[in-house]
């Protein structure tokens, strides 16, 4: 397992982005970095070299929808691996996300199990990429 | 279309210079009397013009605001009732798993104390290397046993994200409320309301989110869950 990949964690929440935190660095993964919406979290995309997106949906500002289709639409970043964690539910919404070209979708509430297998199994086609 | 009667007495005066042109074959004088009438007969409209216009806009911003407190009476309101029962529950159950951690954990670390305490007491009995590893065994696998749990703790911790997004769809109706019932006084008093009572951004745009699932309320189309979404996935993936 590749410890130094580089995460950002996008929530609102703070307790959300605690919870996300703690879990990675007990998967093993100490390099993250948070931020509260898309416009925040977009200039550290775009300033950063990070490997994995973890976004939430529903936030003030920008959410993660239009997050992600900046992230797909960024040549530097298109090809950045987005997992969405959310409580949306909506299946327009799933269809959408996918569509928007979203790697991964964990509904809230999630398992610490959920997390984890989303994430293997998108760094495991990254690395197959 | 006014109710109101004019003022013969307001008229005189244009009506005495038209009747005496009129009488002298004046027609330029006629003229001017004519359009002098008219005019007075135009600045008497426009007042009432104005009355009848806002009386128009006060009843429409008094059906646009009632139109509003209906929906929200008939079901938005229920709607935030059901949402804070499902906070409620949340915080609820939330605080009782965790609680239940709490009572797991206090065992485990009291026993490592005690254990920790024993040993020490019994260094110089022949049997220690053998109590000292039993106890260093036993330790681990708690010590496994309190990571699970810690693990747990901090997921259990998730319900504030949920209801926090909960209680603020509540808190954005409860300020719709008020505004429209401030509307509606101000109506009630006299006071002229011009403005439309509009809906706030409630959130019904899919596309910034609408927040977590409440149960008992219409939800359209939203999955089950986790397996549910995964087979939406693959079903999509496969059908590239």
């Amino acid at each position: 397992m590749s410890s130094s990949l580089k995460f950002l964690v996008v929530d609102d929440f703070s307790t959300m982005r605690r919870i996300v935190k703690n879990l990675l660095q007990e998967l093993g993964y100490s390099d993250i970095t948070e931020a509260d919406d898309g416009n925040t979290a977009l200039p550290l995309l775009k300033g950063g070299a990070f490997d994995i997106l973890i976004t939430d949906w529903n936030m003030p500002g920008m959410p993660g929808l239009e997050l992600l289709k900046a992230v797909r639409a960024d040549e530097r970043l298109a090809k950045l691996p987005v997992l969405m964690l959310t409580a949306e539910a909506k299946r327009e919404q799933i269809i959408e996300a996918a569509q928007a070209g979203v790697s991964g979708y964990v509904i809230k509430p999630f398992t610490a199990i959920t997390l984890k297998e989303k994430l293997d199994k998108i760094l495991a086609s990254r690395a197959a990429a | 279309m006014s109710t109101t009667l004019p003022d013969p007495e307001r008229y005189r005066a244009q009506v005495v210079a038209l009747h005496g042109a009129m009488e002298s074959g004046n027609a330029l004088a006629f003229r001017h009397a004519f359009d002098e009438l008219c005019a007075e007969m135009d600045s008497g409209l426009l007042p009432e013009l104005k009355r009848i216009t806002a009386k128009a806009q006060s009843a429409l911003a008094r059906f646009s605001a009632e139109a509003r407190l209906d929906a929200l009476a008939g079901l938005e309101v229920p709607d935030a009732r059901k949402r804070l029962t499902h906070v409620v529950k949340l915080t609820d159950e939330a605080a009782h798993r965790t609680l239940d951690l709490v009572e797991l954990c206090g065992p485990l670390v009291d026993e490592a104390a005690r254990g920790a305490a024993q040993l020490l007491e019994s260094r110089d009995l022949p049997q220690w290397p053998s109590r000292a590893e039993a106890f260093l065994d036993r330790t681990r696998t708690d010590a496994d046993a309190l990571r699970a749990h810690l693990s747990e703790l901090l997921m259990a911790q998730g319900y504030q994200d949920i209801t926090g997004q909960i209680i603020r769809s509540v808190i954005a109706l409860v300020d719709e409320l008020e505004r429209v019932l401030g509307k509606l006084v101000q109506i009630a008093e006299g006071i002229e309301v011009t403005s439309l009572v509009r809906s706030l951004p409630t959130p019904l745009n899919w596309e910034q989110g609408l927040g977590p699932q409440v149960a008992g309320i219409a939800n359209g189309d939203a999955v089950a869950g986790q397996d549910d979404i995964d087979a939406l996935l693959s079903q999509m993936a496969a059908g590239k």
